[in-house]
């Protein structure tokens, strides 16, 4: 299930997963939504803190890969197993209309907030955030 | 606009041959969510308020892992974006029922959204245990959204078949 592309990053939580090689890829639910300056968006990743967070913006393409961290049930016996240990990972394609030096981005409570800021000459039209 | 993307269950799930979270996936889930939307309707249309414990329509029931060991039930909760005020963990009869509620966030008004995926409102999950537990060794902690519980098995008494009934003779 490792579908990942791999890239020249390289990051203490893809190293693992590289040694898992058995752990799945979930793709985070995501809201985007347009205010009047940003286009925020928001995506679930549940057991992701920031220091396992990877965010990569390469031309248009917008990567967001957390690494999940759980704390260890060695010897526990799953008596019912609704979701699986795995990686985060969901790729967006950004208009030219993000300006790209401002981004901003906050995780608290398993959530990420991604802050896209218009560009100044685009406040007033629509930018189009596309999940892919 | 092309016209699969009118589409919402054909919108690009299973892309890259990833998984999806969303609660559909899984269907036994995606009937309790069925099913709690009909009795809601249901009761809405009695005009009673007997579906006014959460609000129904917009259900974010959280996904559990439960295991085991020989003296310990490991319960794991993914509730992301809730904060631990808003979560209560309670045990009840052999069950362990986790409550809180999502709150949408509400700092802008003027905001159009283009995409909607993560569910908000209340929730109440309730998870029998496999074991009995003791109501004294019970940790939880909260943690990137995680809610992460440890409780203790209630250690059984030397016999491990079976409490031991005396039967008295009337006389």
């Amino acid at each position: 299930m490792n579908a990942r592309p791999t890239d020249g990053h390289s990051t203490d939580g893809q190293n693992k997963n590289q040694q898992a090689q058995e752990r799945a890829v979930y793709r985070p639910m995501v809201d985007i939504l347009d205010t009047a300056g940003d286009v925020v968006l928001l995506a679930d990743l549940p057991g992701v803190d920031e220091s396992h967070l990877d965010l990569t913006l390469d031309k248009n393409v917008l990567t967001i890969r957390g690494a999940v961290q759980q704390p260890s049930l060695e010897g526990y016996m799953p008596v019912r197993m609704e979701y699986g240990i795995g990686d985060f990972e969901r790729v967006f394609t950004i208009s030219d209309d993000v300006d790209r030096d401002r981004i901003e981005a906050t995780v608290k409570d398993g959530v990420l907030q991604l802050t896209l800021p218009k560009t100044a000459h685009s406040a007033r039209r629509k930018i189009n955030v596309v999940a892919r | 606009m092309r016209i699969r993307e009118l589409v919402p269950w054909r919108s690009h799930e299973h892309e890259k041959g990833q998984l999806s979270r969303r609660n559909e996936a899984d269907p036994f889930i995606n009937l309790q969510t069925e099913m709690s939307r009909l009795f809601a309707s249901f009761f809405e249309g009695l005009g009673g308020s007997f579906g006014k414990d959460g609000d129904l329509s917009q259900l974010a029931t959280p996904k559990v892992d439960v295991a085991e060991t020989n003296d310990a039930v490991h319960v794991t909760a993914e509730l992301p974006g809730i904060k631990e005020e808003d979560v209560e963990v309670t045990l009840a009869d052999g069950n362990l029922v986790i409550r809180g509620e999502k709150k949408a966030e509400k700092e802008e008004k003027q905001k159009n959204y283009y995409r909607v995926e993560r569910s908000y409102g209340s929730f109440r999950r309730s998870i029998p245990l496999p074991a009995e537990v003791d109501d004294q060794k019970v940790d939880a902690s909260f943690k990137d959204g995680v809610l992460d519980i440890v409780l203790g098995k209630k250690q059984t008494s030397s016999s491990p078949a079976g409490k031991k009934i005396p039967v008295r003779r009337q006389d």
